[in-house]
């Protein structure tokens, strides 16, 4: 809501700094959004006078003029216009300037003519006017004035955030009233009243309301032989700063007094209003029948529904109620007499038609807000008045007044203990009353209950709270002192699984992984992309209204996204990548309203974990090191029972894709993502991945661990190569030496697989060292040798292999 | 030439050659030549047996002397070089301390994510837990049940992304779906105060979504943390102390707090929280507008209409909850010139934190 400092002073005498009047409406809950200063935008425009008129010497168009702008030497200005002659006083821009449409003067050469300055039209100074011409001013125009200051267009406009339960800040007011509560200080109220000739209205309208739950009153006023032209200046500049486009002078009146008191207004041409059979003009207030047309306003053919709200006559529907009216009875030049509508519709249904048509109008938002019925006379009055005034005309006796539901006052009860208890206050009965007196609610009794009635301009007063809001804004949010709850019984922390979620990230960071976040709606075919099946019965979650049709799912999994990430770092020249992202993936059947969401953790690992440098080369990364990561992860989770097993995903390259279990229970995967996925993502590989799911890691995470003794006993280390067939597993080779080694073998090393020379094809040799260990005593070198020799025997002997001599 | 003589003329040559050693080795070698067990000085000694018995304890003594004195040679002489050698070894093996370490790079954690964690470590050091709801929410708990009205703007198909109902269910808000991506993290207040009795005091931070075009201030998909408090006796003092312990923890104690009075459907009464900006100190500058402060959350006291909706008893219970946005005030502690850059992913961006 815009509000000019100016305007408003006529309602209500705000002398104090702008900065503090700002700081008031901020702290008491309406938010200053912007301060604009009208004046300054004229800062540099002064009042001028033409000494002399002369053709420029190169262009027949132009003219040179000489001007006295009261200060320093005469200057030199060069002029397009033709309507002046010299002595004309008009407004000059001198260098510097800036004009409202930003344009900013320059001291400039044209056509070889030097130019100091500018002549300005009306237009170029942003006034109402045309822009054919300069603006002439009148002779007394004082030469060298500042043109704001002569023009009186100095003025402060702010734009305030009107919240909407407010609804009764939406004019000026409704404005002065408010500032008039906050700084307990008297505003006018306007109440012009016609002079009245002619035949009643009644004997001419008829208003019937067919639904008086949507239109609880309306009011109709006749004015007969206006003259439809052009507004006066005046009006133009309120209308225009409040954010209007000027139309006729019987519009601009009825937007105007919208802007003033807050109620819309709909002016129609009467002569194109429908009569009934015994000549009356016939309103009624209907719902619209299902397919009923009407062209609006802005020229569109609108079908209408059951659930809008109409005016209509005796032929149709001639307006949308409260949202925009028809283009057949709108007032154009042509019309003589005027039908003025002063109504109140429910804000639900104003709100659903606005809505449901994209028609979103000052008039139909403060019906959706709510209009104060009580003000529909008032309004009505002021209008008729100023068109009398204005575009001449007769106002027809009378208001119609169709009013089925009168209002009535509400009286709500206001217990001090509990304001006091709510707020944490010692707020006086005395105060209270005081401050609700100032908002224009009648206040009775105290001093423990006060019983309030609000001005019926509130109807978003409705309970006990909303009164003690009102009194704790108004007295001051600042004043209420800061404590902290003093509740007993409360216990800060995280559940188990946010423990385990946190200490999982610690760990994948500790591993060099960096933590970021991708969106959760992704690409429908994102999923076919990495070819992930769906499970028996399941579809995507799908938006309804998604922003593209890249964005149009919810994600099963976090890899296509952070695939995307790698590409991104990759095509802006960054290798190493080291992403991981904690996040939700949706799950969804057909007949289930709500997903299912399973928290997942992911990661990717491109190029290696660091560039090579003077002591360290760069070693590619590949599924190990994503192996890796998730060793230290288990270990810092005490997930025992993680383990690593060969399968196949559609999106891992085959031989080097995983699935990760705990025990028998597959918890995610891990693995070489494939290159043709990683193709259809724009990313070059290897990009080592896995994906996890989180809770089943933190159902298995153990905080508490068994001690088992520190070794006090020497290991003996003995070194084994065995060469096998290559489909035999490390975890098969070192499952059999566990189970050959016996309680002795303390711990198994795979230091080397080597293929080649010395090695059959199709053979690998895996040397192990293994150490051999009693807790309770020192190993002698012959019950090393016969366990050892043992263990080679039954190894080779398992897993099809020979010692490597 | 006396026995005595002998070992004499030994002594001086084995001093001469103890000296002359240039290195440990052959210092090493020295004392094998003279001391060992075929060294020169058993040589000498073998003879001794020959000699006639009382000249035996003058050449004994003799030759003790000389094995003492070839000791304390070799010991001094070893310290010598054992102190060159130690000398060299460190010289060769001095570096360039300036030449880059060797360490295994560490991760770093997400910005949002870093800030809310701080945010959680500050409201469980006041006694929050921290409670988690789905991000794919029913229009109950995102609007209906938070005292949004059926026809409130925040509902409309172009602020709020809807999600196809399988269910086969009609919606409750007309030509949309009753499920929907939750548009703050306030259910999730909801959902706890179905689930549990006063006192409650849980923070709720989590994603959000909201139909918004991404571009330099706007993501579509961003981070709220929303508090709540619902016990015997909490007021609007309680909540703005809370408020000011926050602000003073995360942007600093020199920081200050104003509330200003706003409206909210799930609170009454409500504010907007500014901070003062930490750029010009309250003064006014660029950054804040002019206006030298920063808007950083909206709070209130929970409307009685929500309590109604989960059945907590009005009169004896009083709450507050409060809500902001992590993206919000990274941009305002980080000067984040693009929100853009926290859902890329690019590690330039992501390992400055
Ligand atoms: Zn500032």
């Amino acid at each position: 809501m815009l509000v000019s400092l100016k305007w408003l002073n006529e309602f209500i005498d705000v002398d104090l700094p702008t900065e503090e009047l700002v700081d008031r409406l901020d702290l008491t809950g309406t938010a200053v959004e912007s301060v604009k200063k009208l004046g300054e935008a004229m800062e540099g425009i002064v009042v001028g006078q033409i000494v002399e008129k002369n053709r420029h010497p190169d262009a027949d168009k132009l003219w040179v003029t000489v001007v006295d702008v009261g200060f320093d030497e005469f200057r030199s200005i060069v002029c397009g216009a033709q309507n002046f002659e010299a002595g004309d006083k008009v407004p000059v821009a001198l260098p510097g300037a800036t004009l409202p449409g930003g344009i900013t003067i320059k001291k400039t050469k044209l056509r070889g003519v030097t130019s100091e300055g500018m002549n300005c039209s009306a237009a170029e100074l942003g006034l109402a006017g045309d822009s054919s011409g300069l603006l002439i001013l009148p002779e007394d125009a004082p030469v060298g004035m500042p043109f704001a200051e002569y023009h009186g267009s100095a003025d402060t406009v702010l734009e305030l955030e009107i919240t909407p339960n407010r609804p009764d800040c939406l004019s000026m007011l409704g404005v002065a009233r408010e500032i008039g509560a906050i700084l307990d200080r008297p505003y006018r109220t306007p109440g012009a009243v016609p002079s009245e000739t002619g035949a009643p209205a009644a004997d001419e309208v008829r208003v019937a309301i067919d639904d008086p739950d949507l239109c609880p009153r309306y009011t109709a006023r006749l004015i007969r032989g206006v003259k439809v032209g052009p507004s006066p200046e005046w009006l133009v500049e309120r209308i225009t700063a409040s954010g209007a486009r000027p139309v006729n002078n019987v519009v601009d009146i009825t937007n105007y007094v919208l802007f003033e008191l807050g109620q819309p207004l709909h002016a129609f041409d009467a002569a194109t209003l429908g009569r009934d059979g015994d000549g009356k003009i016939a309103i009624s207030v209907r719902r619209a029948s299902a397919g009923e047309k009407l062209t609006t306003l802005d020229g569109v053919e609108r079908a209408l529904t059951e659930s809008d709200l109409v005016i209509a006559d005796p032929k149709g529907a001639v307006a949308l109620a409260g949202v925009m009216g028809g283009a057949d009875t709108e007032v154009s030049d042509e019309t003589v007499d005027v039908l003025l509508e002063s109504a109140a519709f429910a804000s639900a249904s104003t709100s659903r038609t606005s809505r449901s048509l994209g028609l979103i109008s000052e008039a139909s938002m403060r019906f959706e807000r709510g209009v104060d019925r009580t003000g529909n006379v008032t309004a009505s009055d002021e209008a008729a008045a100023l068109i009398a005034q204005i575009a001449g005309g007769e106002v027809a006796p009378g208001v119609v007044d169709a009013y089925p539901v009168p209002y009535e006052s509400v009286t709500r009860e206001l217990r001090m203990a509990r304001l006091n208890a709510v707020l944490g206050t010692t707020i006086s009965p005395e105060e209270a009353t005081a401050i609700l007196k100032r908002l224009g609610a009648e206040v009775e009794g105290g001093p423990h209950l006060l019983s309030v009635t609000p001005p019926s301009f509130r109807p978003d007063l409705e309970r006990e709270i909303d009164l003690v809001e009102e009194v704790v804004r108004v007295w001051g949010m600042e004043r209420v002192p800061s404590t902290l709850p003093a509740g007993r019984g409360r216990i800060g922390g995280l559940t188990p699984e946010q423990r385990w979620r946190e200490r999982a990230g610690e760990s994948l960071r500790a591993c060099g992984l960096n933590e970021t976040m991708t969106y959760a709606f992704v690409d429908p075919a994102d999923h076919e992309r990495i070819g992930h099946a769906l499970e028996e019965g399941e579809v995507l979650v799908e938006l309804l209204n998604p922003m593209s049709a890249e964005q149009a799912v919810m994600r099963r999994s976090l890899l296509p996204g952070l695939l995307r990430s790698v590409s991104f770092n990759q095509r802006r020249g960054v290798e190493n990548v080291h992403l991981y992202e904690i996040g939700s993936v949706f799950q969804t059947t057909d007949g289930r309203k709500q997903p299912k969401e399973h928290t997942r953790i992911t990661g990717v690992l491109a190029g290696a974990w660091h560039p090579a440098a003077w002591n360290a080369p760069a070693v590619p990364l590949d599924i190990f090191d994503g192996k890796g990561v998730l060793e230290n992860l288990a270990r810092e989770l005490g997930v025992e029972r993680l383990g690593v097993r060969e399968a196949a995903r559609p999106w891992l390259q085959p031989g080097r894709s995983a699935e990760v279990v705990i025990g028998k229970n597959v918890i995610g995967w891990l693995g070489e993502v494939y290159a043709p996925v990683l193709e259809t993502f724009d990313a070059q590989g290897p990009v080592t991945a896995f994906e996890l799911d989180m809770a089943a890691l933190a159902r298995e995470a153990r905080g508490v661990r068994e001690l088992t003794d520190v070794p006090r006993h020497p290991a003996v280390e003995l070194d084994v190569a065995i060469v096998v067939d290559e489909d035999v597993t490390a975890l098969r080779i070192e499952q059999s030496m566990r189970s050959a080694g016996g309680k002795l073998l303390d711990n198994v090393r795979l230091f080397d697989v080597y293929r080649g020379k010395g090695v059959p094809e199709g053979r690998k040799s895996m040397a192990y060292a293994l150490s051999y260990r009693a807790p309770d005593r020192t190993l002698t070198a012959e019950e090393v040798e016969g366990v050892h020799a043992k263990l080679v025997r039954k190894v080779t002997s398992a897993v099809g292999g020979e010692l490597r001599g | 030439m006396t026995v005595i003589d002998e070992l004499h003329a030994m002594r001086d040559e084995a001093l001469a050659a103890i000296e002359q050693a240039g290195d440990l080795a052959a210092l090493d070698d020295v004392r094998v030549k003279f001391l060992g067990k075929k060294g020169s000085l058993t040589q000498i000694l073998r003879g001794l047996g020959a000699l006639p018995a009382d000249e035996r304890p003058a050449v004994g003594k003799v030759s003790n002397e000389v094995r003492a004195a070839l000791e304390a040679a070799i010991d001094a002489r070893n310290s010598e070089l054992s102190a060159v050698a130690l000398d060299a070894r460190i010289a060769a093996e001095a570096v360039d301390v300036t030449l880059p370490g060797r360490a295994h790079p560490v991760g770093t954690r997400h910005l949002i994510e870093r800030i809310t964690a701080e945010i959680s470590e500050i409201f469980i050091g006041l006694g929050y837990r921290i409670a988690e709801g789905p991000e794919v929410e029913l229009d109950y708990y995102n609007f209906t049940a938070l005292n949004t009205p059926p026809d409130h703007p925040a509902r409309s198909l172009a602020d709020t992304f809807y999600v196809k109902d399988l269910s086969g269910d009609v919606a409750a808000v007309t030509g949309e779906s009753d499920v929907l991506l939750r548009t703050h993290t306030s259910p999730v207040q909801v959902r706890t105060m179905e689930r549990e009795q006063p006192p409650i005091y849980v923070l709720a931070p989590g994603k959000v979504y909201r139909r918004d075009i991404p571009d330099p201030s706007h993501l579509p998909q961003f981070t709220q943390v929303e508090g709540l408090v619902v016990d015997e006796g909490i007021t609007f003092g309680d909540l703005k102390g809370t408020l000011e312990h926050f602000v003073c923890e995360m942007f600093g104690a020199d920081r200050r707090t104003r509330f200003r009075p706003h409206f909210f459907p799930f609170t009454e009464p409500s504010a907007e929280v500014d901070v003062s900006c930490g750029i010009c100190g309250g003064v006014g500058c660029r950054f804040c507008k002019g206006t030298g402060w920063l808007e950083i959350l909206g709070c209130g006291m929970v409307d009685p209409n929500v309590f109604g909706f989960v059945g907590i008893d009005t009169e004896r219970y009083t709450g507050f909850a409060f809500g902001m946005g992590v993206e919000r005030i990274a941009a305002l502690k980080y000067n984040i010139p693009d929100l853009r850059m926290l859902l890329e992913g690019d590690m330039r961006f992501l390992r400055q934190f």
